[in-house]
């Protein structure tokens, strides 16, 4: 029933460490960059995405798939900005145009014109930066975290016992149901089932969509009963719990702990001060 | 008793940091405005984190805090379930389109139904957790106030079971919600203009600074009618009834929390809050809500009969 995530002992920089410590040198990383817009501050949190990312030893053919995604996800975005430059309306309020793109055609003799200001391209920028930073860290976690670990993760990391088996069966769970969910699409095409012709009026649109929800849910809930019978065989939350394996802070786990506390630290105090706003270089302003 | 000691001597030294670095800062900037953005995403939380909590302890005698492997299970597969829908419907990898301006976000049917049935720890559980999961599937930012939103969503929709007779329970919380309604879509219309902070169509060049439509903004009138129709109809099946109203009720708690807490963190301007905000996806939520969450209470309670469980 179980569907894994493609996880692989790969002796990588990232597996060095104990997923405890990677777990929170990334909530500080995250927690980092999401306070700069200032696209020199981002390059640092870029860095280390890289960093991690260029040691991770995950073949491209495993990942291609999670990173065309990504990729996909970022143009979409700095394409939004380009176009409109929203998200960035909190971030400047006057613009700097550069050029000016206006279409050789008439659309109902309206000119599709697209002003690109030095403002659009930096935000775009810092937004690619960001993004990817963000995602490239997120997106390894699944490939190299064992997933035996998980439970052990999240008690490690102060979580009750039960809370934490909870995020164990959940990150378990989710590549199953995604499983499911196009097992009962497969299913309700075959019976004539056309997602991709969601018509009519909202109302008719959402229960539409129950054909797809429903028995994915119910699948779940119905098929939880042999989990649940499983886990009380075996006296479930009776005594405190012990883990099968155990996880130990080495040294570099501790100095990574430090380095990602340091970088929070740094990075809010800096915002604090007022330093890692939104940033265009003064050469663009002209 | 050293545990407790550790967290508040950690808590003590990041506070002494802080506090430094205003000090300092201060000697070398005399015009150092301190900027709190950052910071107010995480007391957000902890704002929201400390609402369960006096909930919790107002009622803490009740059995329906007990986390046995029933629930435990339980909220996983909500989380796992509300972050693979979430995933699915947010426009990245199935393109459905908005209907006046609407984005079809069904997945917030799951933490209410799993709230409503399975109790308010599977609820927020569901919720908070399956938003953060669903958030890093698809790779956006950091929004842990909206992932404590949803969590109160389900918490709220859980409410249900400190009343034993759930009859009584509908009428007070369909008044409170009519309330809350009524006030927001009376608030939209003194503020029509408005732009619609959750709407994007890139085709047509709208990144959520339309003005909200007409439709958006009494959505929420309109998802109370819904749910007011399907509290009437169907009030012979009690539980239907109950579960549309309670999910009702921790909708606009939920996403009113998450949409208020953004006029300080976004520094978004009250009524962009309210009415760009908050209207347009509450709104909606209501509508999937009054839809989706009975035929998963039908669905549910017909396997619980098939299985006599």
């Amino acid at each position: 029933m179980l569907v894994a995530w493609r996880y692989k002992q790969r002796n990588s920089l990232l597996q060095s460490f104990d997923p405890r410590a990677w777990i929170i040198f990334f909530s500080c990383f995250l927690a980092g960059t999401v306070v700069f817009w200032d696209f020199r501050y981002l390059l640092f949190f870029f860095a280390i995405a890289l960093l991690f990312v260029f040691t991770s030893r995950i073949p491209w053919k495993d990942m291609s798939r999670a990173w065309l995604f990504i990729i996909g996800f970022i143009l979409f975005f700095s394409v939004l900005t380009f176009f409109t430059g929203r998200g960035g309306m909190e971030l400047y309020t006057t613009e700097h145009t550069l050029t000016k793109l206006v279409a050789t055609f008439q659309i109902f003799g309206w000119t599709p014109t697209l002003n690109i200001t030095a403002e659009k391209t930096m935000y775009a920028v810092s937004m690619l930066i960001r993004v990817f930073s963000i995602a490239s860290m997120t997106i390894l976690i699944p490939y190299s975290f064992n997933p035996a670990h998980y439970g052990i993760i999240f008690r490690g990391l102060g979580l009750p016992d039960k809370v934490a088996y909870g995020m164990d069966l959940t990150m378990r769970f989710i590549p199953t149901f995604g499983r499911d969910f196009s097992l009962t699409m497969d299913a309700q095409k075959a019976r004539g089932y056309e997602i991709e012709k969601l018509g009519g009026g909202l109302f008719a649109q959402v229960r539409k969509l129950a054909p797809l929800i429903v028995p994915v849910t119910i699948h779940a809930i119905a098929g939880s009963e042999d989990i649940i019978d499983a886990m009380d065989l075996r006296a479930f939350g009776v005594g405190p719990r012990t883990w099968l394996e155990k996880l130990t802070y080495r040294k570099r786990d501790r100095v990574l702990i430090a380095l990602g506390i340091a970088i929070l630290l740094v990075s809010v105090a800096l915002s604090l001060l007022g330093f890692g706003k939104f940033w265009v270089p003064a050469f663009l302003l002209g | 008793m050293q545990k407790w000691l550790k967290v508040v001597l950690s808590l003590l030294a990041v506070l002494a940091f802080f506090l430094g670095v205003w000090l300092i800062g201060r000697m070398i900037n005399p015009n150092l405005n301190l900027d709190e953005t950052a910071l107010l995403r995480f007391v957000f939380v902890g704002i929201g984190l400390l609402i369960v909590l006096v909930v919790y302890l107002l009622t803490s005698k009740n059995k329906m805090w007990e986390v046995g492997t029933r629930q435990v299970v339980y909220m996983a597969i909500g989380a796992a379930l509300f972050a693979i829908f979430s995933y699915l419907f947010n426009g990245t990898v199935f393109v459905v389109p908005s209907v006046s301006q609407v984005a079809l976000r069904p997945a917030i049917a799951i933490p209410m139904f799993f709230g409503y049935a399975f109790g308010p720890v599977v609820g927020f559980f569901t919720g908070a957790v399956g938003n953060m999961f669903g958030d890093a599937l698809t790779g956006f930012g950091l929004s842990p106030q909206w992932s404590v939103g949803n969590g109160l969503v389900g918490l709220i929709s859980g409410m249900v079971w400190l009343f034993a007779d759930k009859k009584k329970s509908i009428n007070v919380v369909l008044l409170v919600s009519a309330v809350l309604a009524a006030a927001i879509t009376v608030y939209y219309f003194l503020n029509p203009s408005t732009s619609n902070a959750m709407f994007f169509d890139v085709d047509n060049g709208i990144f959520g600074d339309a003005q909200i439509s007409m439709f958006a903004g009494v959505s929420v009138l309109i998802g109370l009618a819904i749910v007011l129709i399907v509290r009437f109809v169907f009030g012979k099946n009690i539980d239907v009834a109950a579960a549309v109203t309670w999910a009702m009720l921790g909708n606009l708690v939920g996403i009113g929390f998450a949409a208020i807490s953004d006029i300080w963190i976004n520094g978004y301007p009250p009524v962009v809050a309210l009415v760009g905000e908050f209207l347009p996806a509450a709104g909606p939520n209501l509508i999937f809500a009054a839809i989706l969450v009975p035929i998963l209470v039908a669905a549910y309670a017909a396997v619980q009969k098939q299985t006599g469980r």
